[in-house]
């Protein structure tokens, strides 16, 4: 009841409306229109909205919006066209309008600036101006805008009216009969500032930015998408295409003129140029666009000329580690291609380049130092097989050894070098990375000794080059052979030196600290794998087992109860044969083909031996021991009886050899001799053992215990020896190195031609055992698959020789492993 | 010119309103009014006379009265959800209908 009389006292509201006159429209839009023009000429603060907005009001609820808006469009039409267009194109004056060259312009480019400026001010204000004209209009009219707009879905006076100021402002005709617009002439001259300060020169950014800020709030269409933005439309295509004749051309002019080096500190500063002023005069919409225009021009076009440049190109930078501006060079290259094949292949050809003078250096400091036969009588000594050639080779295997050492380090050198470059200039890039390493692989590999320098460098290292550094040190060196490591393909070939180093520096006690040894194996183990390692271990384990041996048998002795005072003492390493390098296992004498006799012991030397043979034998049963005299040494107390009848007494180290020699000697009475071929005889001790132990014993004039008649160098089978009674030395222990046998060397052209012999042998072991895994699994297998399979299955041994696969395929199928299953394609077949 | 924090709101028929200038702008009309940049009188005396507009919108003091209170109430309830209706009397409510089209609130 209550609603209803509330309803009963509501009246409705626009009743007398329909009423009102006909006039009352015209004689309102006068005032209005009087009132905007008075907005337009900045007289706004002696108008009330309040009134204004009433009467728009008014005029839209007697439904006359339609005719109130195209009246302001016809008012705003009027004004532009009459107003603001004259005063733009005052402000143009006829030196604006000239050259469309922006080139040739310099002379009078300062006119031509000051003209510039004056225009885009006036621009600028008209703009301005408008803007805020319209933006008042559209507070009045709002309540116009909201019928009219939305009923009749006309845009919004707003937009009508920036419309019409694109149309006859900007689109309008500079002088009556020319047909270059205003924004003509606003394009050309912003695009000539940008050109000014691309030339160095200062230029009012706040000009050029307000009249971007314009062409970015106009557009094409009424419906003000953000693509049709007068900027992007018109303005932004003209920038761009100027910008890429002038990087065209300054990227030419730069590559003939400058150096490498300042062509990528410009290009970065054009690079910065244009960021900033895409940020702070045009529009950042550009940014990216114009970054590309110059990634296109300036950078892809020539970075691969630069790179390459003579005398300035990345050659010129990586030699002089001119870090700062290989990163330059690698970030603008990084911009246009994400791979970055330029630089990369420069890097990897220096890389690969600088590699090969190594390996021509290290080749050349093996070949240069020729022989010089007789050079130095102390150098005398030495050589493999005879002594004639010994002299000779003595020097250059010595030479190659330095050599050796030098290679790696050099390597090393370089890997710093360019791990350093790669770090601070190719912000660690993965791909630099990749090729880096691939060309140190190619290099090093092209070296055929690289595995046998390598490992000579560990040899060199272990034995001498860390004692007194730090563990760090010593990590730091082990690592850096590591990656060596890492680059050399034939790993087995490595492994074999290795070993055969390694046997030497633990028979003979060189290894300086065997916790670097062991630390040296649990990294290769890390770097390579278990399988490469598991010999090495177990080499060890033998050294170990020994100690243990050892102890146990002294034990066994003074238990026995036969307290013999004079019986030496003995150490003992027992080898499993196969896992210790074959030519240190199976002496010299297998390699005539002829059954070599093991030497003779002296006595007392001999019921040693056969003590231990025994004892071992009880231990464990059904095992063989071969004595290796070839790599012992032995204590000996010598007494020299002076021809004045004083005694000197000295501790000789020496070979077992030598020493099996000097007990010979016990036996000759004083003055007496031995002839060469009796000592031979006597002790089958291996013709050229015999030789080097004789050589040092007699001939090396330090160790001189022996005496050799006639004098000379050589060792002649009829060569006269005795005892030498004046024997003298400073030092109570002397230590008889053999010449040339104990230390690890580079190898000579035989020995080498002997390691790759062997070395192939073992790898066609390998390459059937994987062929013989590979199709029990799979059973049947295509050729070329089977191919792809052993290569990656060894490839972290060595890189197999294609042939060789093929022959020990061949090989396997006559030996029934493996049959021809089908011809085409070429399948094998497993046969269990 | 700083803005002063209170405006006066003037009615048809005389009757003046103080309140915060944020408040009033609450609605679109009374906000452009006052807009500084376009520098109308409204905005510099910081004065809004609202005419009556012939027999259409009578923005008389009770109007005004409840419009001002509305704008305070918005002011208020800005932020927050669950928002108390405001209490309209019906005879009002037409003309106040009518005024906030006017006044695009």
């Amino acid at each position: 009841m209550a609603a209803m009389r509330a309803r009963q006292k509501i009246r409705a509201p626009r009743r007398g409306l329909a009423a009102s006159k006909p006039d009352d429209f015209d004689s309102i839009w006068a005032t209005l229109a009087a009132s905007l023009r008075e907005i337009h000429t900045k007289n706004a603060s002696t108008l009330s909205f309040e009134e204004l907005y009433r009467q728009a009001y008014r005029i839209v609820l007697i439904s006359r919006g339609e005719e109130l808006y195209e009246n302001v469009k016809q008012l705003e039409k009027k004004w532009l066209c009459s107003e603001v267009q004259k005063q733009v194109t005052a402000a143009i004056s006829p030196s604006l309008l000239l050259e469309q060259e922006p080139a040739d312009a310099q002379d009078q480019s300062n006119e031509r600036r000051a003209a510039g400026e004056r225009f885009l001010n006036a621009l600028k204000s008209a703009w301005e101006d408008h803007q805020l004209c319209m933006g008042m209009f559209t507070d009045v009219l709002m309540y116009m805008d909201r019928v009219v707009s939305s009923d009749h879905r006309n845009p919004s006076i707003y937009v009508v009216s920036m419309a019409l100021f694109r149309d006859n402002v900007l689109r309008s005709p500079v002088r009556p009969d020319s047909t270059t617009t205003i924004a003509d002439v606003l394009e050309s001259t912003v695009l000539f500032m940008i050109q000014l300060e691309r030339a160095g020169h200062q230029i009012e950014r706040p000009f050029i930015r307000h009249c971007i800020y314009m062409l970015e709030g106009l557009y094409e269409t009424v419906t003000e998408e953000d693509s049709s933005k007068l900027y992007l439309t018109t303005f932004e295509p003209a920038f761009l295409k100027a910008s890429q004749a002038f990087y065209q051309a300054e990227g030419r002019r730069l590559v003939e003129m400058a150096d490498a080096a300042t062509f990528c500190r410009h290009a970065s500063n054009r690079l910065k140029e244009e960021e900033e002023r895409c940020r702070y005069t045009l529009c950042s919409y550009t940014e990216p666009k114009i970054k590309e225009v110059l990634d296109e021009e300036l950078i892809r076009k020539n970075i691969a000329e630069v790179i390459n440049l003579e005398g300035s190109g990345a050659k010129e930078m990586l030699d002089h580690d001119r870090l700062d501006v290989l990163r330059n060079v690698y970030e603008l290259n990084a911009r246009v291609d994400k791979k970055k094949t330029a630089l990369t292949n420069a890097v990897q050809k220096r890389v690969y380049e600088m590699g090969r003078e190594i390996n021509a250096a290290s080749f050349a400091v093996s070949q240069n130092t020729a022989p010089k036969p007789g050079e130095k009588e102390v150098a005398a000594a030495g050589g493999e097989k005879k002594a004639g050639r010994d002299k000779e080779k003595e020097k250059p295997v010595n030479q190659q050894t330095i050599a050796a050492i030098q290679w790696v380090d050099a390597v090393l050198g370089l890997k710093k070098k360019f791990d350093n470059i790669w770090e601070k200039s190719l912000l660690s890039d993965q791909g630099m990375q990749t090729s880096i390493t691939t060309s140190f692989s190619d290099f090093i590999n092209m070296n055929s000794r690289s595995s046998e320098y390598l490992s000579l460098f560990f040899d060199e290292n272990l034995k001498k080059g860390i004692k007194g550094k730090t563990d760090s040190e010593v990590d730091a060196l082990l690592d850096n052979g590591i990656t060596l490591l890492r680059y050399i393909k034939d790993k087995d070939l490595f492994e074999t030196y290795y070993k055969k180093h390694l046997s030497r520096r633990l028979l003979m006690k060189r290894s300086v600290s065997m916790d670097a040894e062991r630390q040296m194996i649990s990294k290769m183990k890390m770097e390579v794998g278990n399988q490469f390692t598991q010999r090495i271990e177990h080499m060890f384990k033998d050294m170990t087992i020994s100690e243990d041996l050892a102890t146990s048998y002294k034990e066994h002795i003074a238990q026995s109860g036969d307290p013999d005072q004079k019986r030496a003492e003995l150490e003992i390493h027992v080898l499993t044969s196969t896992m210790w390098p074959m030519e240190i296992m199976a002496s010299s004498s297998t390699k005539e083909g002829m059954v070599q006799l093991p030497c003779i012991f002296p006595r007392e030397v001999e019921s040693l031996k056969h003590s231990f043979e025994q004892f071992y034998l009880s231990k464990h049963n059904g095992r063989k021991l071969s004595w290796q005299p070839s790599m012992g040494t032995a204590d000996l107390r010598a007494t020299f009886t002076r021809a004045n009848g004083k005694v000197a007494r000295h501790e000789l180290n020496v070979s077992t050899y030598a020493m099996i020699i000097l007990l010979l000697f016990n036996e000759v009475p004083t003055g007496e001799s031995l002839t060469y071929e009796e000592i031979q005889a006597r002790t089958r001790i291996p013709d050229h053992d015999l030789i080097r132990n004789l050589q040092s014993l007699a001939v090396a004039s330090k160790t001189r215990v022996l005496k050799k008649e006639p004098m000379s160098k050589d060792v002649k089978p009829t060569d006269r020896f005795f005892y030498n009674a004046d024997f003298t030395s400073m030092f109570t222990k002397v230590r008889i190195g053999v010449v040339s046998g104990g230390g690890n060397k580079v190898e000579n052209s035989d020995q080498r031609r002997e390691t790759e012999k062997k070395m192939d042998e073992e790898r066609g072991g390998t390459i059937e055992a994987a062929i013989v895994r590979i199709m029990k699994q799979r059973k049947r297998l295509v050729h070329a698959q089977l191919m792809t399979e052993v290569l990656t299955q060894l490839s972290s041994r060595f890189v197999p020789d294609v042939n060789m696969v093929k022959k020990r395929i061949e090989s396997l199928i006559d030996r029934e492993y493996l049959e021809r299953v089908a011809e085409e394609p070429p399948t094998y077949g497993y046969i269990a | 010119m700083s803005s002063p924090e209170y405006v006066t709101l003037v009615s048809g028929d005389g009757f003046e309103f103080i309140i915060p200038r944020s408040t009033a702008c609450v609605s679109g009309t009374i906000r452009r009014m006052l807009d500084q940049s376009s520098n109308f009188s409204e905005a510099i005396t910081g004065r809004c006379v609202l005419e009556n507009i012939r027999q259409v919108i009578k923005t008389i003091g009770v109007v005004l009265e409840k419009v001002c209170e509305y704008f305070c109430y918005n002011e208020k309830n800005k932020e927050q959800a669950n928002v108390p209706d405001m209490d309209i009397s019906p005879e009002l409510c037409l003309e106040l209908l009518m005024a906030a089209d006017y006044l695009d609130t």
